[in-house]
């Protein structure tokens, strides 16, 4: 029963991070490799100040969510200069290097050992211990992040992002903010993306650096290509399909030693098949640039 | 501590690899017009392949390296032909091929993996040789030759794309790929080409860096990353500007490891190419990359 739980829990979790970078890559267009990064920046955040001040649950998901934007703003800055591969690779140099914090400034961050020994969180005297309650946290943060996504993208906001995405000059002639909108759905999703780092590092109550590595941001941009850029439903099908289906190596019975490996080889070869055969992805918006009439 | 000919010589000898994977990944750039990140996988297989053939199978070094060079020259077309040309020909724009190329790249990397394991392999030679001593730096013979090497492929790409028609052909298309068309350019055999050509040059870098220290499944992503800061540093269409980049990167990365620690040398690398990306996107010698697509 735990485990069924915890395989809801991280489907949960992943919702958020492909929400919240649907948000930047899927209605925006800008394909960004870091949210791993700022899921990142909101477990330590939690871990850091749990540990280190004792600060409640709520206080460190609202501080998370200030430093995780912040950074996201500064990321953000970068797509008004460059575009498309170049702007790829400035998100992930931003993914090395929050990395390379996470994983040398041992004073701070523990290193490579990690910070253990996260408490639970007791939110207004809840104390949240079990595994259906972490699970009724999570579905509510995820309900709220959903629920903030769908306002952001039927508000006059979301428009202008999706003219970016189509059509960035246009969008520009109209008068828009183009620049402003940019970093602002940067920072919207940085902060999105670290609370699910925020109940992450509670929920297992030991942070460490490879649990937001480049291939973490690789997983999540094959959440939200897989389940269908810019759709609402996308990022939530991509998730429990990419979630649940190397799950089911499990009971094939192959041994964990290569099962890790056989997981990522199977969302790398999702990636590819739906590249070539369905670019879309499973609930189909946005492709990633029309097909077609190309240069 | 004071900064001897040896931080000089540790920063040409990772430049001459990174400038190979830097020069080979712009290559494909220009063609392409994408951004080929399974390339390192390539660069992967050169090194894994040349070990195989020498540790699996007993083959002599001198037949196991031009060995791993085609191994690698196969895979490259093999995508090519079998991912990228059909995306092309359907008309799907630069990021779907990114897309494309990020997931084979992961593929590629777990396959070593299960094949090979996660830990360490070495082709070094049975014995450690001794080291050269120039103005007081060591320098071993491997790496002699791998500097040797870098340089005179490097001049090969130069020479390839001035004075040869398959060189002109690339450039061509680098320019405007229709044009190159409607010319009679055959543009599926010089992507071929340019692909095998390229991947030939990865995994030479691959076993070069296999000859001089050990090798692991990740150790791709990593050499490709510092070949595309090599590359946007010096303006992806320069071959010496490429070269210049990675000699650039080299020795921030080399002689920053006076005042920090080893650890941080490819946080140093990416604050580098950020900066680059922010003032000057083009590089050092290169065109203004990403104008707006009408």
């Amino acid at each position: 029963m735990d485990y069924l739980l915890h395989i809801l829990i991280l489907i949960n979790i992943y919702v958020i991070l492909a929400a919240s970078l649907n948000l930047i890559a899927g209605y925006t267009g800008l394909l960004s490799i870091c949210q791993a990064a700022f899921c990142g920046v909101g477990a330590y955040t939690a871990a850091l100040m749990s540990l280190k001040v004792g600060s409640p649950f709520l206080v460190n998901l609202v501080l998370a969510t200030i430093i995780s934007g912040a950074l996201g703003t500064l990321v953000g800055f970068p797509s008004l200069r460059i575009r498309d591969d170049y702007f790829v690779i400035a998100t992930f140099a931003f993914q090395v290097i929050a990395f390379s914090v996470m994983n040398n400034w041992v004073t701070f961050t523990g290193g490579p050992m990690g910070l253990p020994g996260i408490p639970q969180p007791v939110i207004l005297g809840w104390d949240v211990n079990s595994h259906g309650e972490y699970l009724l946290l999570i579905t509510m943060l995820a309900a709220v992040v959903l629920w903030g996504c769908h306002r952001i993208v039927h508000s006059p906001f979301g428009r202008i992002l999706m003219s970016i995405r189509e059509d960035e000059t246009f969008a520009f002639s109209a008068g828009k903010n183009v620049a402003a909108c940019k970093v602002l759905v940067f920072m919207i999703g940085a902060a999105m993306a670290s609370t699910a780092g925020v109940i992450y590092a509670h929920y297992i109550s030991f942070v460490d650096p490879t649990s937001f590595t480049v291939m973490e941001s690789i997983f999540i941009i094959s959440i939200v290509v897989i389940g269908g850029a810019g759709s609402f439903w996308g990022p939530v099908v991509g998730a429990i399909v990419l979630v649940t289906l190397p799950e089911i190596l499990r009971f094939v019975g192959m041994p964990s030693s290569v099962a890790a490996n056989v997981r990522q080889i199977l969302y790398g070869g999702l990636l590819v098949a739906f590249m070539m055969l369905r670019p879309q992805g499973l609930m189909g918006k946005y492709a990633f640039g029309k097909g077609g009439a190309t240069q | 501590m004071a900064l001897s000919p040896q931080y000089f010589i540790n920063s040409l000898l990772a430049a001459s690899t990174w400038a190979l994977i830097g020069v080979s990944f712009a290559l494909i750039f220009r063609v392409g017009k994408f951004f080929h990140f399974a390339h390192g996988m390539v660069f992967t297989i050169g090194a894994y392949s040349t070990f195989m053939f020498v540790d699996r199978l007993d083959m002599p070094l001198l037949a196991a390296i031009p060995a791993g060079v085609v191994s690698s020259m196969i895979f490259g077309v093999i995508i090519e032909s079998a991912v990228y040309r059909p995306l092309r020909q359907r008309g799907s724009r630069p990021l779907v091929l990114l897309l494309a190329s990020l997931g084979i790249y992961i593929v590629l990397q777990n396959a070593i993996s299960c094949l090979f394991g996660d830990d360490t392999k070495s082709i070094r030679f049975a014995r450690v040789a001794e080291g050269i001593d120039i103005l007081g730096a060591r320098i071993t013979p491997v790496q002699i030759f791998t500097v040797g090497a870098s340089v005179i492929l490097m001049l090969l790409v130069a020479v390839l794309l001035r004075k040869t028609t398959f060189g002109r052909a690339i450039r061509a298309i680098a320019n405007d790929q229709e044009l190159a068309t409607i010319s009679g350019v055959a543009t599926n055999g010089v992507f071929f080409w340019t692909f095998a050509f390229g991947s030939a040059l990865a995994g030479i870098a691959g076993i070069l860096v296999a000859l001089d220290v050990d090798i692991t499944p990740g150790m791709g992503m990593n050499a490709l990353l510092m070949g595309i800061v090599a590359a946007i540093i010096g303006g992806m269409g320069r071959i010496l500007g490429v070269a210049f980049g990675a000699l650039l990167l080299g020795m921030a990365q080399h002689i920053g490891v006076i005042w920090l620690p080893t650890q941080w040398q490819n946080a140093i690398a990416f604050i580098i190419l950020v900066v680059f990306l922010l003032f000057r996107p083009e590089g050092f010698f290169g065109r203004r990359p990403g104008k707006v697509a009408v």
